[in-house]
């Protein structure tokens, strides 16, 4: 084996070594903070107390002051 | 570091939450429009490069007086100016955004971000300069000389620095769906590309080796780069935009792991019919077929979470963006499965039917979704409503009839073109020339395309410059 090839193996292995080591790091580091248990409170993480669930809160420009106004309609 | 102390915790008010969103808004400003600011305009310079190149195949002989302007050179700078150029630069933008949003806290140090935007834009400079002296790597989707992979290796690596950084100092400990997609990216590129430039333009692995890392590494860009960023940002959009939760988060989840598991399996697809080893084809074709786990998952939890609002979509501009490109994203990814088959490749492979496809993934799915999160963070960044809603829907069905016009093009062109490669007794002047009607159609498809990035690029500018109504949130927070 060359120099160049003994790198090239390097790279390639150590490359798969990382990705598949983190992968499995991350799994279980996901399973042991209860991130694959509480699958309903990830959903609503994204609302807020101002933009609530059941309130849109996009619209083309011209609409915008009415939603802020009656954000129901 | 901007305020974060004021970012209060547990229960907030309306007004609370208000507020907090505007501080982390404010902080990392600068930096998404830096990205997203750049981003625009290599789209609009790699739109040109990407018409010219268009152009050339039934105008063979425009612009053929300079050597910069020759297909080979303007090709591969059409290619790196919208992958590094506008993908890259966009996909960090939003994830930038979103991280700090879903995380709920300011970016820390947002001055080294913008920093990375520039020396990332500073890595296109010196790069698109050599492919047009002809200094091209010949590594497609690597095309850039050896000195552009460190710049960027350099600016990616902060980014995804600051990813973990927010990631760790986040006030949120749900992690939302979305953000599993960004860390995941925030990883895979710089580990793909590093590996793949110190591979394909640096120590020069050779033959077998080089072609099996370079559609490893271009695949992976769409695979885990791409798309996660864009299917990221669909599973904010969709819900957020809406009002509702996602419609399976349990699916969300499943979808993500099973991404991570097969994707990167399936470049080697790119290479059936190539010198390699047939196993490594076999394992490939395999872990494409597999990838319909992830996208069925997408799409049901999508379609469900629209389901009885998709009269939305006529008021909402985000939401019509969004919405294409998650339609788009389950086309594209069921057609590429199916693509991968070693008899479906043996017809479309080497024809424009894989360039319509390639398309239909980084343009109709990726692009129409930045554009549908820029819509939505842009005016939230700068507290100015966008300028007009006609430019905005002419914007959309510009781009979307421009893609629609090009992928049918050049899937039906393409897949004749296919059929008559694999048929000894046409000339192959005869297939060339069975081609042109649907190459000419293509360009009609690119100039519409092109059309919506300039109406992108003015609502951008006028946004910028002040025009536009003030937000009426940001309003009611001056009078705090």
């Amino acid at each position: 084996m060359t120099v160049p090839d003994i790198f090239i193996s390097v790279i390639l292995l150590g490359s798969v070594a990382l990705f598949g080591l983190a992968a499995v790091l991350v799994f279980s580091w996901a399973f042991r903070t209860g991130q694959l248990s509480n699958f309903e409170q990830a959903a609503q993480s994204i609302f807020d107390a101002d933009e609530p669930i059941g309130q849109p809160t996009d619209r083309f420009p011209t609409a915008n002051q009415a939603l802020a106004d009656n954000p129901r309609k | 570091m901007q305020d974060s102390a004021t970012i209060s915790t547990g229960e907030r008010t309306p007004k609370e939450a208000a507020h907090e969103r505007w501080l982390i808004d404010q902080s990392c400003r600068r930096a998404v429009l830096t990205w997203l600011v750049s981003a625009t305009v290599w789209l609009l310079l790699g739109s040109v490069f990407g018409l010219l190149t268009s152009f050339k195949f039934h105008i063979p002989y425009l612009l053929d007086t300079r050597a910069e302007f020759t297909f080979g050179r303007l090709r591969a700078m059409h290619l790196d100016t919208v992958a590094y150029g506008w993908a890259t630069m966009s996909a960090v933008a939003t994830a930038l955004w979103l991280m700090c949003r879903l995380s709920r806290v300011p970016l820390p140090y947002a001055g080294m971000v913008t920093f990375a935007g520039w020396l990332w834009n500073l890595g296109m400079v010196a790069g698109l300069a050599g492919l047009a002296h002809g200094n091209s790597s010949s590594v497609e989707w690597l095309e850039f000389p050896p000195y552009v992979p460190p710049i960027f290796v350099l600016s990616i690596g902060i980014v995804s620095i600051w990813t973990i950084a927010t990631f760790r100092n986040r006030r949120e400990k749900q992690v939302y769906v979305t953000q599993w997609y960004i860390y995941g990216a925030m990883f895979w590129f710089p580990w793909i590309y590093t590996t793949a430039a110190l591979l394909c333009t640096m120590v020069y692995a050779t033959g077998v080796v080089q072609a099996a890392v370079n559609w490893w590494f271009a695949h992976n860009f769409l695979g885990l780069w791409i798309t996660p960023v864009g299917v990221g940002t669909a599973y904010y959009l969709i819900p957020k935009v809406l009002g509702r939760p996602v419609y399976s988060y349990h699916l969300s989840v499943l979808g993500f792991w099973a991404l991570a598991l097969f994707y990167s399996w399936a470049g080697m697809h790119h290479l059936i019919g190539g010198p390699i080893p047939a196993w490594m084809i076999s394992a490939s074709v395999v872990g494409s077929m597999m990838m319909l786990i992830p996208v069925i998952a997408v799409a049901i939890n999508h379609h469900m979470t629209m389901r009885g609002h998709f009269r939305e979509l006529r008021y909402s501009p985000v939401l019509r963006f969004t919405v294409f490109g998650a339609v788009s994203y389950t086309a594209v990814s069921i057609q590429g499965s199916f693509e991968a088959l070693r008899a479906f490749s043996e017809v479309a492979h080497f024809t424009h039917y894989t360039v319509g496809h390639a398309h239909l993934g980084l343009y109709g799915f990726f692009t129409m979704i930045m554009f549908g999160a820029a819509y939505y963070y842009i005016p939230r960044l700068t507290g100015r409503d966008w300028s007009s809603a006609f430019l905005i829907k002419a914007h959309f069905w510009s781009s979307a009839f421009g893609i629609t016009l090009y992928f049918v093009a050049l899937s039906v062109g393409g897949w004749f073109q296919g059929l008559a490669n694999i048929t000894p007794s046409i000339k192959h002047i005869e297939i060339v020339q069975g081609t042109l009607p649907y190459l000419f159609l293509r360009s009609v498809g690119g100039s519409f395309m092109v059309l919506g990035h300039v109406l992108f690029a003015l609502l951008l500018f006028l946004n910028l410059m002040g025009y536009g109504s003030k937000r009426p949130q940001l309003v009611e927070l001056n009078r705090r």
